[in-house]
């Protein structure tokens, strides 16, 4: 069988061009080879393409936010729990003393501007309640009144008044506050703890890993040992009693804890702690299949440190499988994450994760049901899109993966 | 084997121990004692008055002091008392136990009915569409967040059409309208609760089997058995799953973790009366009676399904042995 199929390529490549030939022959690197496998998986690529946009959506939050000019802390009692794609008006009070504060920091364009509205008899009041009266009509309707004043001091009431109405592309939460904009300082956050989750627990289980596999022994069983133990806990628990407790209690964490951003540290120490063991395994696992190489006979020959030959020769060969690791862990982190937050104890209130958005839609889910659907279904997009990329990844780099 | 199974036996037992001491020690880092919360309830109270209660309660001791004197209360057979609930806990806990084991049982089932035949149907067909939709599955169910998958399930068969509770164990007296009546009601109110548990469970399971399955379907003995002449479905059961079965034990056995976990999320969700939401509630609630003992019982049970997935192993397969 398998010698007809040579047959067959010789047949092939003899009626190839010498240039195609040569190009066939030329040895292609690595990562070309690896480019090359990923692509063929289809869906892995549409995941690499979503984290893409998922990561570009998190690291320009702060531009996005001055583009559509909606703050995500910004709170409107008045406008709760409004359906996607709706325009919303300020409330009465907040106008009054949004332009009290504008007229007396520009006196003299409120002057202007009063004494036009009355001389073009736009209002029926004395000139000190002209504006008021404005503030009073549909936000739309003032806006044209003061565009039709034509008068150049008019142009900050009108930006004034824009701001006045606000649009919500997928409605408002339980505090009126514009889901859209929380969604994408989530995105931030969410992917933030995944991503530095990852990648710390990773470097956590490489050095754990290599000691156990190099030296073996009794640093061996007894780094195993805990490892195991830890695997087999159940994690929603244990990280509930720990996310519960006040670090602020432990004396070395307080120095690094500030209270600002105390729950997202707490959240990625916290996810640290139980999420490195697998990554432990596998290099350990992979480090006690090259101990025994020649290379390493070799570089010890030579006089290499133990360190050198970990670092040198041995991290190169663990790389490929500890970057598969990674990728399925950020799924897996930003999960954990969401579940927590949800229960209430992970990212804390203001600052949004998908997460803590769940947490309150629970309890509405009838009056707002959507404000349920939108951060699960993110949640849902990462961690699946995340775990077709690590499924690419290992199908690529790993050659004996090729036998879909 | 008797030594095996004792050997580890007093190892599971031991790392309880160790378990229990560092979730005691953590408790004690949790923001306020039950003292602090009296006095933020009691604004008459003095400080010599906070201070012999602290040394009433023993509270003023170090940590390791009052976990011996706890560890001897529970030796002695008393569990203590619950402040939220007002009962003692031995009475909180068997109820709770059982709504949880039922719920865990019935998804496990479940999903190992629906997930080993879905894998190793798409590891017999390796790219084809089964195998593909399967894959399709299995990686979603893995991806969902389980607690958003009950929110929506809820949203889905409560709000918008009102077929099943929206959460709850079951109907307030409906015990008393005889057993078949109350089988009924409890497993009405067990359908969203199970469905939402055993998703990610079947995605984890299908593709395990499938990969299993495929490295086993790949042996020599295959080859052979086929060119015997046996029956495809001998081949497939008898040569091929019985050889995917050792590592799928283990997987089964890791799962219980990710039950139990996935067991509070679910039952918060769904206020669902186990030991899950029991041990979310008190451990908010700074119930700490309640909490460690629910903590420790969770551990244990699913340490101990390890220990039976270990002595499983040597009945799939005698080529194990236990030395």
């Amino acid at each position: 069988m398998s010698e007809m199929t040579m047959n067959e390529v010789e047949i092939e490549t003899n009626q190839l061009s010498s240039k195609d030939r040569a190009e066939l022959e030329k040895a292609q690197p690595m990562w070309k080879m690896v480019l090359t496998q990923f692509m063929d998986h289809k869906l892995a690529v549409a995941g690499a393409v979503i984290i893409t946009l998922f990561m570009l959506v998190a690291i320009f939050a702060g531009t996005i936010q001055s583009i559509t000019d909606i703050d995500p802390d910004a709170q409107n009692v008045g406008n709760r729990y409004l359906p996607p794609l709706t325009t919303a008006q300020v409330g009465q009070d907040v106008r009054e003393t949004d332009i009290e504060r504008y007229i007396t920091e520009n006196p003299e364009a409120a002057d202007a501007v009063q004494k036009a509205l009355v001389e073009k008899e736009i209002v029926a009041v004395a000139e000190a309640d002209a504006i008021y009266e404005l503030g009073a009509k549909e936000t739309k309707e003032a806006i044209s009144a003061l565009q039709s004043l034509s008068l150049k001091e008019a142009a900050g009431f009108i930006s004034l008044f824009k701001s006045f109405e606000t649009f919500h592309l997928f409605g408002t939460d339980e505090l009126g506050r514009d889901v859209f904009i929380r969604l994408v300082y989530g995105t931030r956050v969410s992917m933030g703890v995944g991503v530095l989750v990852a990648i710390a627990s990773a470097l956590i289980g490489l050095l754990i890993g290599s000691i156990a596999g190099f030296y073996g022994g009794l640093v061996d069983t007894l780094l195993m040992r805990v490892t195991d133990a830890l695997l087999s806990l159940p994690h929603i628990p244990v990280l509930i009693v720990i996310a519960a407790i006040d670090m602020s209690k432990i004396p070395w964490l307080k120095a690094i804890i500030s209270t600002s951003n105390e729950s997202v540290f707490k959240m990625i120490i916290i996810l640290c702690l139980f999420s490195w063991m697998s990554v432990a395994r596998l290099v350990r696992g992979s480090i006690l299949s090259i101990r025994e190489r020649e290379f390493v006979l070799a570089a010890r020959t030579l006089g290499a440190k133990d360190s050198t030959i970990i670092v040198r020769h041995m991290f190169p060969n663990v790389i490929a499988p500890m970057l598969v690791a990674i990728t399925l862990g950020v799924g897996e982190s930003i999960l954990f994450e969401a579940a927590l937050s949800f229960l209430g104890l992970g990212i804390m209130p203001p600052t949004p994760s998908w997460g803590n958005m769940l947490n309150n839609a629970q309890e509405l889910i009838y009056q707002a049901p959507f404000l349920a659907i939108l951060p699960g279904l993110l949640i849902f997009l990462t961690t699946v899109s995340f775990n077709y990329l690590g499924d690419g990844l290992q199908d690529a780099i790993d050659p004996k993966a090729i036998r879909r | 084997m008797t030594t095996f199974i004792t050997r580890r036996i007093l190892q599971t037992l031991a790392v309880i121990v160790i378990l229990s001491y560092v979730c005691f020690y953590l408790m004690s880092l949790m923001p306020g004692d039950p003292v602090d919360m009296m006095v933020a309830s009691n604004p008459k109270i003095t400080a010599e008055d906070v201070a012999r209660l602290k040394s009433l309660y023993g509270l003023d001791q170090p940590v390791y002091k009052r976990y011996a004197s706890w560890m001897g209360s529970i030796v002695q057979g008393d569990l203590g008392y619950s402040r939220t609930y007002r009962v003692p806990v031995q009475e909180l806990m068997g109820p709770r136990l059982w709504n949880t084991f039922l719920l865990s049982a019935i998804s496990l089932i479940l999903s190992i009915a629906i997930a080993v035949p879905l894998g190793v149907l798409s590891a017999l067909k390796p790219g084809s569409k089964t195998d593909y939709v399967v894959n399709l599955f299995s990686f979603g169910g893995i991806s969902i967040p389980s607690f958003w998958l009950a929110i929506v399930l809820i949203i889905l068969f409560a709000v918008k059409f009102p077929l099943l509770p929206a959460g709850g164990t079951q109907t307030i007296g409906a015990e008393n309208m005889g057993f078949w009546a109350d089988i009924k009601d409890r497993s009405i109110y067990l359908i969203l609760p199970v469905l939402s548990l055993s998703i990610q469970q079947i995605g984890r399971f299908s593709r395990f089997t499938r990969s299993t399955m495929l490295e086993a379907m790949r042996n020599d003995f295959i080859r052979t058995a086929r060119a015997k002449g046996l029956s495809r479905s001998t081949v497939i059961w008898q040569h091929g799953f019985r050889n995917a079965l050792i590592p799928l034990i283990t997987i089964l056995a890791l799962s219980f973790s990710g039950l139990f976990s996935g067991a509070i999320l679910t039952e918060t969700v769904f206020a669902y009366q186990g030991v899950g939401k029991l041990v979310y509630d008190s451990i908010i609630g700074n119930d700490y009676n309640v909490a460690m003992i629910s903590f420790v019982i969770s551990v244990s049970m699913v340490l101990l399904m390890n220990l039976v997935a270990d002595i499983l192993y040597g009945f799939a397969d005698p080529r194990i042995s236990y030395q």
